[in-house]
């Protein structure tokens, strides 16, 4: 546990130091939330109905960018070495680098939803709690997913690329079941369809955590 | 000489069994199968797209399996395996998609629709592209093979969602469509032959990866 909380320090301590990956996604989120609102300007309904599924599109991308940027870093300085050398589990890291993921991404979030909900001019009808559930799922799945196919891709020639071609089909349901769970709750439809696509998304968080839990010992093997 | 590898004649008695089976399987969809009534000639393109989606799933399994395998083992035979299995699924997923295609545009009168069983085939379809893709980019044997198994083992979760998608999300795929038993048998018929004729060719192919690996290892162990 101990080493748990040491390595998402440095991730944190590191992060707010030097301010690598952080800002460059949430640079990007803001700005695809700005051409869709931009383009979506007038058209009242589609807009409605379409900004769940923005917002997660512009978390998706922007999440693979910091991941992207966040691993090269450690690859770069060194540090990857240095991490496989300690004698921590591989769930220990894969933990510490999802929970460092996972609160990039709830920063993320705290700016995007804001922004998407002026910049598109949205009628935001959700109880508080139900888009704290949505977006802790999905960031959970997303976090999970990124943190495995980042380190999966590091290191190898176009790992940018890569990690978004592997990462979004596999993210595509969680991407689906989240954008579908927040166009009902922004209007205020909390019923038994959104609790349909909630079960979905916890379904998918409890399985790609746990995949990674076991998997990530293969994947920091070299 | 290794033990995997099949003799030529076995191998060509291979191939002439998968090209009988599949001339079999065509005949009947031809010319046993009943003639359906309201679609006409065009339903026949059923039996196919059934045959291929279920080896389509059956080679994710596969590759999945295999990489599984290799994980467990670290034997580059499995991985192998994989190979063959995900480069046909490949195949087999896009050949879904193409039949679905076809059967939508004369059944539904559309192309293709955002139905949920065809978007998960689609999303396997994708994740297929990106297993390769990944392979693609990477040199050493036993570092692709870990990788691409750790893939495989992600992307098999969506098969689930392929076969229950019309259970658990409303969509225009018939849940449990009812047929006459001849159209059952040639159906029965055609999804065993294109199982069997699967995995001669994916046993075919992970023989040439074989060789193509033990030709890699020769050429790394001659001196320069």
């Amino acid at each position: 546990m101990a080493a748990f909380w040491w390595l998402l320090q440095k991730d944190l301590v590191t992060e707010f130091r030097a301010r690598q990956s952080w800002p460059t996604m949430v640079l990007l989120g803001g700005v695809i939330a700005m051409v869709f609102g931009l383009q979506l300007d007038g058209l009242t309904e589609t807009r409605q109905a379409l900004a769940g599924t923005m917002l997660w599109i512009a978390t998706f991308f922007a999440a693979m960018t910091g991941l992207d940027r966040s691993f090269a870093l450690e690859r770069q300085d060194g540090c990857w070495e240095c991490l496989r050398s300690y004698p921590i589990s591989s769930t220990t890291l894969y933990l510490a680098k999802f929970a460092s993921q996972a609160l990039a991404l709830a920063l993320l979030q705290v700016v995007l939803t804001p922004l998407f909900i002026v910049l598109c001019h949205v009628a935001w009808q959700a109880p508080w709690w139900a888009t704290l559930l949505v977006a802790a799922l999905g960031n959970v799945c997303l976090a999970a997913v990124g943190t495995m196919i980042g380190a999966l891709t590091s290191g190898m020639k176009h790992s940018g690329g890569l990690l978004v071609a592997v990462a979004l089909p596999l993210t595509v349901p969680v991407l689906l079941a989240a954008a579908d769970a927040t166009r009902l709750m922004s209007a205020g439809q909390c019923d038994s369809a959104w609790w349909r696509w909630t079960n979905l998304l916890a379904v998918f968080a409890a399985i790609y955590l746990s995949a990674g839990a076991v998997l990530f010992e293969f994947v920091v093997e070299d | 000489m290794n033990a995997h590898a099949a003799s030529p004649l076995r191998r060509s008695t291979l191939d002439v069994f998968c090209a009988m089976l599949l001339v079999a399987v065509f005949a009947a969809i031809f010319w046993l199968a009943p003639e359906e009534q309201t679609m006409g000639p065009v339903q026949r393109i059923m039996y196919v797209h059934v045959a291929v989606a279920w080896c389509g799933l059956l080679c994710s399994i596969a590759t999945a399996g295999a990489g599984a395998l290799y994980l467990w083992r670290r034997t580059l035979v499995s991985d192998h395996w994989a190979q063959a299995a995900a480069e046909w699924g490949f195949l087999c997923c896009g050949l879904t998609l193409a039949t679905g295609s076809l059967w939508a545009h004369e059944a539904w009168g559309v192309w293709w629709t955002w139905e949920p069983r065809l978007t998960s085939m689609c999303v396997l379809w994708t994740i297929n592209c990106g297993y390769l893709l990944v392979r693609a980019n990477l040199d050493e044997p036993h570092r692709r093979a870990r990788v691409a198994a750790v893939i495989a083992i992600l992307g098999a979760l969506d098969v689930p969602l392929v076969v229950m998608a019309t259970r658990w999300f409303r969509g225009m795929h018939p849940e449990s469509p009812s047929m006459e038993p001849a159209m059952l048998g040639v159906l029965a018929l055609t999804a065993v032959g294109f199982t069997l004729f699967s995995v001669g060719i994916v046993a075919r192919r992970r023989g040439q990866l074989e060789r193509l690996s033990q030709l890699e290892i020769a050429e790394f162990e001659q001196p320069q």
